[in-house]
Order: structure tokens, then C-alpha cells, then sequence
């Protein structure tokens, strides 16, 4: 049977399968994704811009204290008070014991010398005459730097408030902590994913950002408009999708940026770990289910397919013994009329031996005519088989003792066996049932069987025959001695034609054909096991009542 | 000792001839015709106790034979001899009301026998 179609088919039933069960759960999953990203796009999006601004809060204040220090400083003391530095030194220790976020503190006359100085770096005495930011702050009163290097080479900002005493100006200067600037720009409250920090106008980072961008380098983000209040976009890149948060500071000089990864599948999942229970539950159990029901279904297949391939192939045995049953009837009839003729014309010389009892050859003569008539009579017996296999239309159908059967078709042949010192040994149980069947077409079966028997023993062979009562029927086993099937022809002796047999005997080789026809047409059986050497075993079973109607092939074999 | 009169028909005279001189020399005497037609032309010239009739024939065949052979002379008992055996044949032969049915090549013997227990259910 080919297992091609059927791999196909399951594939098939499977595909189908899955496109029914995942379709819908794909469907369900796409609904569900569309409808909660929106939920949680609107969720983020305010969480975003509430944290901007509560953040913007804070940074202001930050900057405005520290402006706010550096101005009290500026009006409290004179200049001449603030150029000695242990009293600045003071200023800032207690500054930053107070608030923090300045690291040192110095005092710039008119003309950009740094004339007092307190901090950790060596800046005393540099002139900022040539500063952008001096200028500014002369001109100004108040100055707020981006991040830069200047003269200690390293990423800073200053503060600056210009005071007037004894009309000179002054600038009183200060460095503001970037650390604690960063810090506070990303403490706190930060969802995952999510970035925060402060761009210049130009773009450079002046915060830093969790270790992923250095102070002064360019962000990414192109340039972003100045604007009031808290703005959120949404930009989309290469298939990842972020939402950006902005709000100025200072005036628009700074931007405070939060940049947080849209809503993706994770996040989906995140928050509804159930979904993901049930999508992958549903993946796993719909090829399962496919499966299950796709072997069901071809295992019916097969079983409708084997039913049918059966059905064909007895409908086809029928036809050939139907054609085999009509071409040994014509065979045997063209046969029969000049073997006819052969007869009578050695009749006719046989008579006429007789008048010339006077030759002296007349005796060989005589020999030689009766084998002629020998060899007519084996032929006719071998027409007249052949018209038997076609012959057999509705049996009578009768009650039958099988054992006086069999003992009535034994005595036809026994004494042919015993001249070849054949021992036909019979084994009858008692209490056999009788069984209604045909009676001339089991005596036919016993005779095919028995001949075989006698002829594959030999001389000095022995045949034995059991006969029992068996479920539902009688069975009769009829064993030979002889050399046994080999068993490459053991599947092909019930077929037409075919035939071991050798010798000076001529075999149709329909017997054993004959034999199972004539079985099947009364619903029993008929089944051979053999072993080379010791011999072969023909079993036969008959119902306790024949299948009458089913004539089989030889109702063809007519005219 | 011509005690018994018989005819017998076959398209095959070479089966007819001898199987004639074979009968002759037992004692019947043997018309042969070679075809219904001629059966029939020998029934009406002469009384017969038996006939032995091919039942495959071009022309008339043996059963056609042996439907006018009991219609017209009735008295003449058939059996019928083919080479083409078959059941449904020979229970036709048997109903049209032939004495026997036997199949060809027949063992002489046999033949004898079936003519001589014919030919005696006649003169019953």
C-alpha cells in the first residue's frame, strides 16, 4: 500500500487544522495587542509627561538655589572681604554643608583676573578677560554656562553674578556640580526602558545618562523646537518605535529630554501574563489536536482503502476464473471431438485384429493400438477435469457426512495407492456433525487433494487424513509425507496454471484452483502449510451450512 | 444378427464411419447421417429403436434434432453425444426428452451399454 497519498493527506488535514484553530487565535491575539497598545501608548504617554515636568520642577529649583547662593554671597560681602580666601573658603564649606551641588568658588575683577580662588582646581591668577561668558556676565549681571571644558580641560559649568562695589565690577563665579546635576536629572521614578537627560541648544549632552553617553557629546535626536510646557512625540525608526518628552529649561537655553521606548509585545505580556498562557497553550494544543484527528481520519482511509482493495481483488478473481472456466470448456470441446475420432478409428483396427488372430504380429499390433487408446483415455480425463471446472452450476446443497464422504472418495483411488504401497491412513473423531453442503463438489475438493497426495508421496508414501469437528464447521486436514512447497511457490499453488508437478502424469494445474473455487463458492476455507522435506498439509474448513447462491465463475462458462 | 436398428448422426464422418462398422460388428445395424436434415430424411424412410445424435452440428443441431425426433417419432429414444459438455446442456437434452447424455470421446463399452438399455426401454 502507498504511503505517499497518505503522508500528503495528513499533511493536508494538518494544514487545515492549523489554519482553522490558529487563524482565530492570531485574531484574537492581533485584537487584544491593537486595543491594549493603545491603552498603554495613552498610559505612557502621561506617565511621560508628568514625570518631565515634576522633573523640570526640580532641575529649576536646583539651578535657581544655587543662583540664588551665589547672589546672597555676592550682596553680603564686599569685595575686599571676598578676594581673602580663607573667608571664601569659609563661604563655600558652608555653602555646600547647606545645599551642595557647587564645587568651588572665585572672585574675578574688571579686567578677567582671577583674584581669589577656592576650590579643587589650580585657577588663580587665569585671566578670563578673552571669556565669552565674562563678557556676557559684565554686560548681563548673570551668567549660566553650558557644559564645557575650559581651562581645566574637563567637562563643567559655571555660575556667574556680577557685583558692583565702590564702582568697580566685580564677578563672583562659581562651578556647579555636574554629578549631582545628572543625578538628580535621573533619579527617581524612571521607567524601564526610559532615558532622561538635559541637551544644550546645540544638541550636547549635559547631563550624563546611566553610563551610555558622555557629557558634550551630540545626542541623536537632530534638532528639537523650542516650546512651552511639556511636549511629547512620537518617532518611529527602523521598526522600534520611542516616545520622546521635552520641556525647556532656563529660559530655552536647555532641554530636558526622557526618551521611553514605545509599548512592544513585552510589554504586553508584561501585563497580561495570562494572554501569553493561553496563545501559547492554544499553539501547542491545535497541532496536537490536528494530529490526533488527522490519524483518526487516515486510519479510516486505510481501512476503507483495504476493504475496497479486497473487494477488487475478489471481484477480479471471480473474472478470471470466469474466463479460465469459459477457455477450458472451449479447449476441452475442440479436443474432445478428435480424441472422439482417435477412438473410433483404433476401435475399428482393434476390431480387425481380432479377425487376423492367425498373424504373427497381430499381438504387438494389439499392444501398440491399446496404448494409443491408454493415452486418448488420459487425455479425455484431463477434457473431462477441465469441463468439471467449468461445470459445477448450482450445487446441491444437502445434509452431508463429511467422514462417509472422504471413505467413499478414498476407495476411488486406494487401490491405485496400495499398488504403489501408499498407505492412506484416516483419523475420523467421533461425533462429527453433518453439515449441509454439496456432496459431488466436497467429494471433488477430497479427490483433487488426494490425488496430489498419492502423487507427491510417491512409492512408499504415506497420506494421512483427519477429520473433526471444528468452531462452526468440520475441518479435514489431508498431510502427505513427500518433499514438501518450496515456499516461493507456496502463495502461488491456488492459482491457475500453476503447477510443481513433473513426470509422466499430465496436470492441468487448475486442481488445487478448482479446489479453493469450489471452497470459497461454499463459504469455507482451504489453507496449506509446508516444509521441505517432511511434507505438506492441506487444511480444509467447512461452515455448518454452505453459502447457497454464490456460484462463482463457472455459471459463465456456458455455450 | 441385426437385432437392433440404430441411427446414428455426427457432422464428424470420421468419427461416423468407424463408430458405425464398430456397432455393425456388434450386432446393430447402423444408418449414419452427417446432418440433421439427412436424420430426419433417414427417421421417415425407416423404423429405428434408437439414435445416437451429436448435439454441436452446423445447421440443424442436435437439440432441434431432438425436439422433432420427439415430436414426429416418438418412439425413437435419443442419446445425445457431444464433445461440449455442460450442466445447463445436458439438463436442456434431458428435459426435451433425451434417454441420455454422454460426453464425448465416450469409452465404446459404455456407448454399447446406453444404446442396448435404449433400444431395450422401446421394446418395453
Amino acid at each position: 500500500m502507498p504511503s505517499d497519498p497518505y503522508r500528503a493527506m495528513r499533511r493536508q488535514i494538518m494544514a487545515v487544522l492549523l489554519a482553522f484553530g490558529l487563524v482565530p487565535l492570531l485574531a484574537m491575539g492581533a485584537a487584544g495587542y491593537v486595543a491594549n497598545r493603545a491603552a498603554i501608548e495613552t498610559r505612557t504617554r502621561n506617565l511621560l509627561e508628568a514625570m518631565v515636568k515634576n522633573r523640570k520642577a526640580t532641575i529649576d529649583l536646583f539651578l535657581e538655589d544655587r543662583m540664588r547662593d551665589l547672589e546672597l554671597v555676592a550682596a553680603s560681602f564686599t569685595a575686599e572681604a571676598l578676594t581673602d580666601e580663607a573667608r571664601l573658603d569659609g563661604l563655600l564649606a558652608q555653602l555646600r554643608r547647606e545645599h551642595g551641588g557647587i564645587i568651588d568658588l572665585g572672585l574675578i575683577d574688571s579686567d578677567g583676573v582671577h583674584r581669589a580662588y577656592v576650590g579643587p582646581y589650580n585657577l588663580r591668577d587665569r585671566n578670563y578677560s578673552d571669556q565669552e561668558w565674562f563678557e556676557h556676565v559684565m554686560v548681563q549681571g548673570r551668567y549660566e554656562s553650558d557644559v564645557f571644558l575650559g581651562f581645566r580641560r574637563f567637562p563643567h559649568m559655571v555660575m556667574a553674578v556680577r557685583k558692583r562695589d565702590q564702582g568697580r565690577d566685580w564677578v563672583l563665579r562659581a562651578t556647579i556640580d555636574t554629578d549631582m546635576l545628572s543625578a538628580l536629572v535621573r533619579e527617581g521614578g524612571i521607567e524601564s526602558g526610559a532615558e532622561v537627560f538635559i541637551l544644550n541648544r546645540a544638541g550636547e549632552y549635559q547631563t550624563a545618562t546611566a553610563e551610555r553617553h558622555t557629557l558634550m557629546a551630540r545626542a541623536d535626536l537632530g534638532p528639537l523646537p523650542v516650546h512651552s510646557g511639556v511636549r511629547v512625540v512620537t518617532r518611529r525608526s527602523g521598526g522600534s518605535t520611542e516616545f520622546i518628552a521635552t520641556t525647556w529649561l532656563r529660559g530655552g537655553s536647555w532641554v530636558l529630554v526622557t526618551r521611553q521606548e514605545a509599548f512592544g509585545l513585552s510589554q504586553l505580556l508584561n501585563a497580561h501574563p495570562a494572554v501569553l498562557g493561553v496563545f501559547v497553550a492554544g499553539l501547542l494544543l491545535v497541532p496536537l489536536l490536528g494530529r490526533v484527528v488527522a490519524v483518526a481520519r487516515l486510519r479510516q482511509f486505510r481501512a476503507m482503502e483495504r476493504e475496497r482493495a479486497n473487494l477488487f481483488e475478489t471481484a477480479a478473481q471471480s473474472q478470471k476464473m470466469a474466463a479460465i472456466g469459459r477457455l477450458a470448456a472451449s479447449v476441452a470441446h475442440e479436443i474432445n471431438n478428435p480424441l472422439a475420432i482417435i477412438d473410433a478409428q483404433v476401435g475399428v483396427l482393434s476390431d480387425t485384429l481380432d479377425d487376423l488372430s492367425g498373424v504373427a504380429e497381430a499381438s504387438e499390433w494389439r499392444t501398440r493400438l491399446a496404448k494409443i487408446a491408454a493415452q486418448v483415455d488420459r487425455a479425455r480425463k484431463v477434457t473431462h477435469r477441465l469441463l468439471g471446472f467449468s461445470r459445477r452450476v448450482g450445487p446441491d446443497i444437502e445434509p452431508v457426512d463429511v467422514a462417509a464422504a472422504l471413505e467413499e472418495t478414498v476407495s476411488f483411488v486406494e487401490r491405485e495407492a496400495l499398488a504403489s504401497s501408499i498407505r492412506i491412513v484416516r483419523e475420523v473423531e467421533r461425533d462429527v456433525p453433518l453439515i449441509r453442503t454439496s456432496l459431488a463438489q466436497v467429494q471433488q475438493v477430497f479427490l483433487n487433494l488426494i490425488n496430489n497426495a498419492i502423487d507427491a508421496v510417491g512409492a512408499g508414501g504415506e497420506v494421512r487424513i483427519k477429520v473433526g469437528a471444528a468452531r462452526d464447521g468440520v475441518e479435514v486436514a489431508i498431510a502427505d509425507n513427500g518433499p514438501g512447497i518450496r515456499p516461493q511457490d507456496l502463495d502461488r499453488i491456488f492459482e491457475p496454471f500453476f503447477s510443481t508437478k513433473a513426470g509422466e502424469r499430465l496436470h492441468s494445474g487448475l486442481g488445487l484452483a478448482i479446489c479453493k473455487d469450489v471452497m470459497q463458492s461454499l463459504g469455507g476455507r482451504i489453507s496449506v502449510a509446508s516444509t521441505l522435506g517432511k511434507g505438506t498439509c492441506f487444511t480444509l474448513w467447512f461452515p455448518m451450512e454452505a453459502e447457497v447462491g454464490d456460484v462463482g465463475p463457472q455459471t459463465a462458462a456456458r455455450g | 444378427m441385426s437385432d437392433l436398428k440404430l441411427l446414428l448422426v455426427d457432422d464428424e464422418v470420421e468419427f461416423l464411419e468407424p463408430t458405425a462398422a464398430r456397432l455393425a460388428r456388434r450386432g446393430i445395424e447402423c444408418r449414419a447421417a452427417a446432418s440433421g436434415d439427412e436424420a430426419l430424411r433417414e427417421l421417415g424412410e425407416g423404423a429405428f429403436d434408437c439414435a445416437v445424435v451429436d448435439v454441436k452440428m452446423p445447421g440443424m443441431d442436435g437439440l432441434e434434432l431432438l425436439r422433432r425426433i420427439t415430436r414426429d417419432h416418438a418412439s425413437v429414444p435419443v442419446i445425445l453425444l457431444t464433445g461440449h459438455a455442460s450442466v445447463e446442456l445436458g439438463v436442456k437434452g434431458m428435459e426435451l426428452g433425451a434417454f441420455e447424455y454422454l460426453l464425448k470421446p465416450v469409452e465404446f463399452d459404455v456407448l454399447l451399454d446406453t444404446i442396448r438399455r435404449a433400444a431395450a426401454l422401446r421394446s418395453a
